[in-house]
């Protein structure tokens, strides 16, 4: 049933992809208002999913590789509601929706099921701490979409291209403003979310320094700081854009590479 | 009945040049002035008619010949000092070809710029200014037709991407700086020039909200007659550089026959490397601004060509939207040229009807005085019992009569009910009776 919900949910954010990338091909000027209804429809099964395995395993989906994919992308996706819903911004939907089925899709791949290991730090915070600290992910995700739209959409515009692209994105200034506003958003959630971590773990079961988790988070912050600061003085909206797709691109490389020499295992890191 | 129809007689863009068609150009109260006219004039039953810059239409409906020929009369009056004759430039069409007509031309289908908005308001002010006149110009058929065809505008601009995009070289600037700015409200505009085309550029930018709009010009003078004309501030040239550096757009259309904005000075104006965008729409020829701008961190350039690209592509996908508006009119024409025909048969109808109830009358009168002692009762009950079973009888014959007007074969139907039920003769009954 878990599964199925999930394969149900990535069905919705598929067609809802499809529809924006059909769009978009087709030179349209707007995105279709279906893509919205595609999505929302994949996102009330993905919560259903989250409930069912909250039913089943007597948790939420946040603990082991699989189930915390599946949560990072259940986030991607609702903040993609947020731009679908929204005439001008639609399109962002076109890079943030994909990236919600990749995500989905490697959790399923991975298996929707709880990690073995036994954790010292559960409940209402821990919840707290990895929702807080994936939605300051998604909504990275989120800047990360909004910036690479603006960069292609700056550069159609200066090299006088006025094809699909032109046509479908919005405007360069909406584009910044979403930009800036899901860097300022996914600064104060991944803040937050490493603060409720730090404050438990301390208390409960202090973790060092150079534990892949904490090494992660932190180059993280570092990054989402640095794309802030980048916001600021003129000219800052491209510089802003540039900031937000490399330091996107750098927090899953950062992860990646401790991942992949870390081992471990079947827990998120 | 079945000798009206309706009309449509006139000239446009597409058969008539511009030094002809403005002898036709109608002011509103010359316009109910035609039609007041026309109104007097036998024949014409309702009368609308269109004039904007590109076309003028007498809608007519009534006889043919002798309104129809009254529409002919009304234009020739206007065609004087014209040296062809006229009838070169006029066309006609009747039915539903008249009807199809009205349609494309409020879709735009048949305006000289496809999609443009401005035609819907005109032939709503057309209609509307017959409708207000006190002699009866509109009545049922002619009100219905122009509704209808403001409903078909509606549908096909909701319906398609027809009105999407621009088409014109300042439409096209504005789509562009929205590109940048998203909106233009509030912005600030800095316009070169003080001819025509900056007056165009200038009332686009008023139009989308563009605050603080200033003009410069090598000659002053013109530039505060535009302003004061059109609205904005004026500034001498010199302070062009100054102006540059807080402006969101600029705005060129100089007749100048060297670029007016050089490289050097947009690049000394500006910050170093650090301003918000700089869109500058060159729409002058030769152009205003050297090409090297373009190439100036966060500034966007672009001269005619880019725009005449943009509003080509535009009207290359609106050409390709054309199919389904044309599927949305035809469904439109069909379902008023089915109501028109079916009002053909309601006067048919009405004739039957009461040529039925006048022989019920007289049969149960003549019954009802040979039986003097019948009572109260009984007699209401024969009344209502012929009165049901001629309504029975006619039941058929009139839906039939209404389907097959609706169906367009109402002409030969309603001749051949009238021959079978012998309406265009006197009732011999009733004669006898009397």
């Amino acid at each position: 049933m878990v599964v199925w919900l999930h394969i149900g949910a990535l069905t919705g954010y598929v067609a809802a992809a499809l529809v924006l990338s059909r769009a978009l091909a087709g030179g349209e000027r707007t995105a279709p208002r279906s893509a919205a209804a595609l999505a929302t429809a994949g996102a009330a099964l993905h919560v259903a999913a989250a409930a069912s395995y909250a039913v089943r395993y007597g948790e939420l989906p946040l603990v082991g590789l699989g189930p915390s994919l599946s949560t990072f992308a259940l986030l991607t996706a609702v903040l993609s509601l947020a731009v679908l819903w929204l005439r001008d911004v639609r399109p962002i939907g076109v890079v943030l929706l994909p990236l919600a089925s990749v995500l989905l899709t490697l959790g399923v791949l991975l298996g929707i099921e709880p990690a073995h290991g036994e954790m010292a730090f559960r409940g209402l915070w821990f919840a707290l701490h990895v929702l807080l600290t994936f939605a300051g992910y998604a909504c990275f995700a989120g800047a990360f979409a909004a910036g690479l739209l603006y960069l292609l959409q700056h550069r159609e515009l200066k090299e006088k291209r006025f094809g699909r692209m032109f046509r479908f994105f919005p405007a360069l200034a909406t584009l910044g403003q979403w930009q800036r506003r899901a860097v300022e958003l996914a600064l104060i959630s991944l803040t937050l979310g490493l603060a409720v971590g730090w404050g438990w773990t301390t208390r409960f079961a202090p973790l060092p320094v150079s534990h892949p988790k904490v090494v992660w988070g932190v180059i993280s912050w570092a990054i989402i700081l640095g794309a802030l600061v980048a916001q600021r003085g003129s000219a800052r909206e491209r510089r802003g854009a540039i900031a937000s797709v490399v330091g996107f691109a750098l927090v899953v490389a950062s992860y990646l590479v401790l991942r992949l020499t870390e081992s471990a295992g079947d827990a998120f890191l | 009945m079945s000798g009206q129809h309706i009309n449509v007689i006139g000239l446009s863009h597409h058969t008539a040049p511009v030094e002809v068609r403005e002898h036709f150009t109608y002011s509103d109260p010359e316009a109910q002035d035609a039609l007041r006219a026309l109104a007097h004039a036998p024949g014409a039953d309702e009368a609308v008619l269109l004039s904007t810059c590109n076309r003028t239409e007498l809608y007519v409906h009534g006889d043919t010949d002798a309104g129809v020929a009254h529409a002919y009369t009304l234009l020739e009056q206007r065609a004087r000092g014209i040296d062809h004759p006229l009838g070169g430039y006029l066309y006609e069409r009747r039915d539903q070809e008249a009807v199809r007509h009205l349609f494309r031309v409020v879709t735009s289908l048949d305006s000289m710029v496809l999609g443009e908005s401005q035609i819907q308001g005109q032939v709503k002010g057309a209609y509307e200014s017959a409708r207000s006149l006190d002699e009866r110009v509109t009545g049922p058929v002619l009100s219905r037709l122009f509704e209808q065809a403001l409903r078909v505008g509606g549908a096909v601009r909701t319906a398609t991407a027809l009105g999407v995009g621009a088409a014109s070289v300042p439409s096209a600037a504005v789509q562009l700086a929205k590109k940048i700015f998203g909106s233009l409200e509030g912005r600030r505009a800095l316009i070169l020039g003080a001819g025509e085309m900056s007056e165009l550029a200038l009332e686009c930018l008023r139009a989308e909200g563009a605050r603080s709009i200033v003009v410069a010009n090598r000659t002053e003078g013109r530039a505060r007659v535009l302003v004061e004309r059109a609205g904005g501030t004026a500034i001498p040239f010199d302070r062009l550089a100054h102006a540059l550096n807080e402006t969101d757009i600029v705005a060129t259309a100089t007749s100048a026959p060297h670029p007016m904005l050089t490289e050097k000075l947009v690049r000394e104006a500006l910050p170093r490397g650090a301003r918000s965008p700089l869109c500058i729409i060159d729409m002058a020829l030769p152009r205003d601004v050297e090409p090297g701008v373009g190439g100036i961190h966060n500034v966007f350039l672009y001269d005619l060509d880019d725009l005449h690209q943009i509003v080509d592509d535009n009207l290359a996908r609106r050409r390709s939207e054309l199919p389904r508006a044309e599927n949305i009119i035809d469904s439109a024409v069909d379902e008023y040229w089915n109501w028109y025909s079916s009002r053909r048969a309601g006067p048919l109808i009405r004739e039957l009807r009461e040529r039925a109830e006048q022989r019920r009358r007289a049969e149960l009168d003549r019954l009802l005085a040979r039986t003097p002692d019948l009572p109260e009762a009984q007699r209401r009950a024969l009344d209502e019992l012929t009165r049901r079973m001629v309504n029975r009888m006619l039941h058929g014959p009139t839906v039939r009569l209404r389907e097959a007007a609706a169906n367009g074969d109402g002409a030969d139907i309603v001749r051949a009910a009238r021959h079978l039920f012998a309406l265009d003769e006197d009732d011999p009954e009733q004669d006898t009776d009397r």
